[in-house]
């Protein structure tokens, strides 16, 4: 029987009678609560302590989920929504077990694309890659924007709580991109928030085009990893698919001026997406296994994705684009910039297919274990970042894996130093631990905000935010989810 | 580090699941193409059906942390093991994914036995030496029907599939062997004992090898032809990893037809006016990597038009024969041939064929089952409806 740091789940209605109660919600095809099935949900890619669900269930439509809420509620079940388990933060470990909600296996339609307002209404458990695939043979002049994340994560995953993609330095936060939701909330009530709230009965497909103007509601859910509600459907902005598409790749010299060529070009305005990798990611890129960079060779690559309508948009992009550089290189920075495409030739097929998103980041998924400290940063503070987390990775011996993104025309920036490791190998877990956590200190204490952030990271944060936050925020979530069923434990709940 | 059970044949292959996989999900769909490719996910959902969940399985038992029960068999045995997600996963152990399976499953029969009705591909070879309990045939009867020598160049090893039921695309093969010319005999097969080792249960697989290959000496053969897929795959690859060595060459029915063809020893003197698709069998496709060449010979066939399925090569969608799933779970198996017949239903063509005894039997199976219409064929069968000239 789970126990919770609070309450034994199971003290008002027995397991048995909640396997029953979800065999007649959902159906037996679509309960577990087998060994070596709830095994799989116990665990994600980081170092984030293990812990079994007592049942997963897979639900297929949104009145099953009222259903579910409803029955949780009045016997304190806990409920935690999964999708297709790849964050990096131990988000879906149940850490109070309960019951888990996979909506990656049937609850993934894709609702409607409006043509004329350019958004997709989805369920949550829509991927990247069916995303893409339907656009592409449905509606191939439209376009969504894509992370560096496996082509199965989850979408709706990744807006609600403020996820990445490769229009970053146009748009900015996934999260600022959703047009709408519908949340079952802890009574087992549904609200649909956005352009779609009017109706009391289900909302026309047509009508989930706006965020604004009413008091943004959404606040409520984004962000709150699953802790005030169960979202069950999403709509977010598509953007057109321009017929030109480059990507151009500046290799930058010295350790910190990777920052300010990335500031400087992010407000140009006309690039999609910034992102900067270490040398030693792109020498993982093209399969060099355990690289290590050399006395002469550059720090960072930065990416540089640009599109355009017209050739002559496109010439114009890139002439302001190579002036910048020139200036930057005047500067005194050294920069070169170069075509991607030609740079690929030299390579293989892989490394295209890790340019056109969404796509498997190669040297992310070559070991048993991945965890990080994803982060929205303040820009001005990167060149002081890279120089400690360096000192850092080099301090504990493992090769630095920094990602850095510049958003929404460089307002600010995204700061993540990644590890991959071997989960099994005796001491690697604690090692990388021990890095991460002293990552963690360096970067809070710069201003860095984490996102998708682990329990761990929250107790650690919870101490530097300030106290009418924190008792705002405790308020909230007693008011929504007075019995704490959504995924106890985040944030410390 | 985790301490593997040394006297497992895979032992080195579970190794693997402990450096590997973030659990992705990229191997569960056709790598860029973003379509389902897992017949064992895709109907049972759960994570465990897939490869990283499987994989999963093997740290969990291994180290303790899963404790071993009847209800780990289905996620471990449901699986036609075809190779998809070999095909879709990215990662450095993408080619091993299927041998890690049967690794687990070698680990699975010692502690909680081979999943319902499994056991039967081993009781009934004890007793008649093929999976399906058919008194054995010497093929004695067959030489002399055939008139075929003790002695030859070339053994053709049917298969116990071919031979106790489809007979059909065994006597087609026999024929077109006849009319090729080339100078070759039969055996006594044993099972070549591709169904043991996809489900876990090795204790006759040894023996059975030596048996064949002992077999084959004794004619005096340097090369072995079948139009078995699975025989095929386990002679190549299997024969190796049991430590088992061989000095004969050994060739699927077609690399014969098409070196004939490339060598303009062979012409379709008539024509076969219907529209084919074909459909890849795991075995010889994502596990042997032959996707051209039966290609090649449909479209040198006169008058066939050759029409492909939306999965096909290396993201074909299984038959769902493999693996021990046509005998363990049979009436998810040919749900999942539905399937297949379903995707080729869009093709418009009118014959599915293939170049596998197995996937020949699960789609007649589905094709009679959900009444599909289809002419379910072999390639052998259709060349053997065909005028043909062997220029010697």
């Amino acid at each position: 029987m789970t126990e919770t740091k609070e309450r034994n789940v199971y003290e008002k209605i027995s397991k048995e009678d909640v396997f029953k109660k979800l065999v007649e919600i959902f159906g037996e095809k679509y309960v577990t609560n087998k060994s070596g099935d709830l095994y799989q949900y116990s665990y994600d890619m980081t170092e984030c302590k293990p812990h079994m669900p007592d049942f997963i269930v897979i639900p297929e439509k949104t009145s099953q989920l009222i259903e579910l809420v409803k029955f949780c509620n009045s016997n304190l079940i806990p409920i935690v929504p999964y999708i297709s388990g790849n964050n990096v933060g131990g988000l879906t470990i149940p850490e109070n077990g309960g019951i888990l909600v996979d909506f990656g296996k049937k609850m993934n339609k894709i609702l409607h694309i409006d043509n004329n307002m350019m958004y997709a209404l989805l369920e949550p458990g829509v991927t990247f890659g069916q995303l893409k695939n339907y656009l592409d043979k449905n509606y191939p002049h439209l376009r969504y924007s894509y992370p560096y994340a496996p082509p199965y994560a989850g979408v709706v995953g990744n807006v609600i709580l403020s996820g990445m993609n490769n229009l970053s330095c146009k748009i900015g936060s996934m999260g600022d991109s959703i047009n709408g939701l519908e949340v079952i909330t802890a009574g087992g009530e549904i609200v649909r928030i956005g352009s779609c709230f009017y109706g009391k009965n289900e909302a026309s497909p047509d009508s989930w085009w706006s965020r604004y103007p009413m008091p943004d509601l959404m606040g409520l859910f984004i962000n709150w990893q699953g802790m005030t509600g169960l979202v069950t459907k999403c709509a977010v902005q598509l953007w057109p698919n321009l017929p030109i598409k480059q990507t151009h790749i500046a290799v930058v010299f010295r350790l910190t001026d990777v920052a300010s060529v990335m500031r400087e070009v992010g407000r140009t305005d006309v690039i999609d997406d910034i992102s900067a990798v270490s040398i030693e990611v792109v020498k993982m890129a093209v399969e060099i296994p355990e690289p290590k960079k050399f006395p002469d060779e550059p720090y960072f690559a930065v990416m540089f994705s640009i599109s355009a309508k017209t050739e002559n948009q496109f010439n114009a992009r890139m002439e302001i684009l190579s002036n910048e550089i020139e200036i930057l290189n005047k500067q005194g920075k050294k920069v070169i910039l170069i075509n991607a495409d030609e740079y690929v030739k030299l390579f293989n097929l892989r490394l295209r297919c890790y340019l056109d998103l969404p796509s498997v980041v190669l040297p992310l998924v070559e070991y048993s274990g991945l965890t990080w400290f994803g982060s929205y940063a303040p820009s001005h503070k990167l060149e002081e970042l890279i120089e400690k987390v360096y000192k850092l990775f080099n301090k504990h011996n493992i090769t630095p894996f920094i990602y850095m993104k510049m958003m929404k025309s460089s307002h600010y920036a995204i700061f993540r130093p990644i590890m991959r490791y071997n989960k099994f190998k005796e001491g690697e877990e604690k090692r990388y631990h021990k890095l991460l956590d002293e990552i963690v200190d360096v970067s809070v204490d710069l201003g860095c905000i984490p996102y998708k952030t682990p329990a761990w990271m929250t107790e650690k944060m919870r101490k530097k935010i300030n106290p009418g936050w924190i008792n705002l925020f405790e308020k909230i979530k007693k008011c929504m989810d007075p019995n704490s069923i959504f995924n106890p434990g985040r944030w410390n709940t | 580090m985790v301490e593997i059970d040394i006297s497992l044949m895979g032992k080195d292959v579970l190794q693997l699941a402990f450096d590997n996989c973030i659990r992705c999900s990229t191997c569960k769909y056709s790598y860029k193409g973003f379509e389902p490719s897992c017949p064992s996910g895709e109907k049972f959902l759960f994570e465990s059906y897939w490869a990283s969940g499987k994989i999963r399985i093997i740290r969990g038992v291994v180290t303790g942390e899963l404790e071993w029960s009847e209800d780990l068999k289905d996620a471990i045995f449901a699986c036609p093991t075809c190779g998809a997600c070999m095909d879709a996963c990215q990662a450095p152990h993408a080619d091993y994914i299927v041998d890690m399976i049967e690794a687990l499953r070698e680990l699975a029969v010692k502690h909680i036995g081979p999943a319902k009705n499994q056991e039967l591909l081993v009781s009934r070879c004890e007793e008649n030496y093929n999976p399906y309990g058919e008194p054995n045939s010497d093929n004695e009867e067959l030489k002399k029907q055939y008139d075929l020598p003790d002695k030859a160049n070339w053994v053709y090893y049917i298969g116990c599939t071919s031979n106790y039921r489809q007979q059909s695309l065994r006597d087609s093969t026999l024929r077109f062997l006849k009319k090729s010319g080339i100078n070759f005999t039969l055996i006594d097969e044993h099972c070549c004992t591709s169904p043991m080792i996809r489900t876990g249960q090795l204790s006759l697989v040894k023996d059975y090898m030596n048996y064949n290959i002992a077999q084959i000496k004794n004619t005096g053969a340097t090369k072995v032809i079948t139009s078995c897929a699975g025989c095929y795959r386990t002679f190549k690859k299997d024969f190796e990893k049991f430590g088992e060595e061989y000095d004969f060459e050994v060739f699927h029915t077609l690399e014969l037809v098409k070196q004939l063809l490339d060598d303009d020893k062979l012409k379709f003197k008539s024509e076969y006016n219907k529209t084919v698709t074909y459909h890849d069998p795991c075995h010889l496709g994502r596990h042997m990597g032959v996707y051209e060449l039966p290609r090649a010979i449909y479209k040198q066939i006169p008058g066939l038009k050759l029409v492909e399925m939306r999965r096909n090569r290396n993201f074909a969608w299984c038959c769902g024969a493999g693996g021990g799933v046509k005998i363990g779970y049979p009436e998810w198996s040919v749900e999942i041939s539905k399937e297949r017949l379903e995707e080729a239903k869009e093709t418009e063509a009118t014959v599915i064929s293939s170049v596998c005894p197995f996937c020949r039997t699960n789609l007649s199976d589905a094709n009679d089952n959900y009444n599909f219409e289809f002419e379910v064929l072999d390639l052998m069968e259709i060349i053997d409806q065909l005028d043909i000239e062997i220029v010697k």
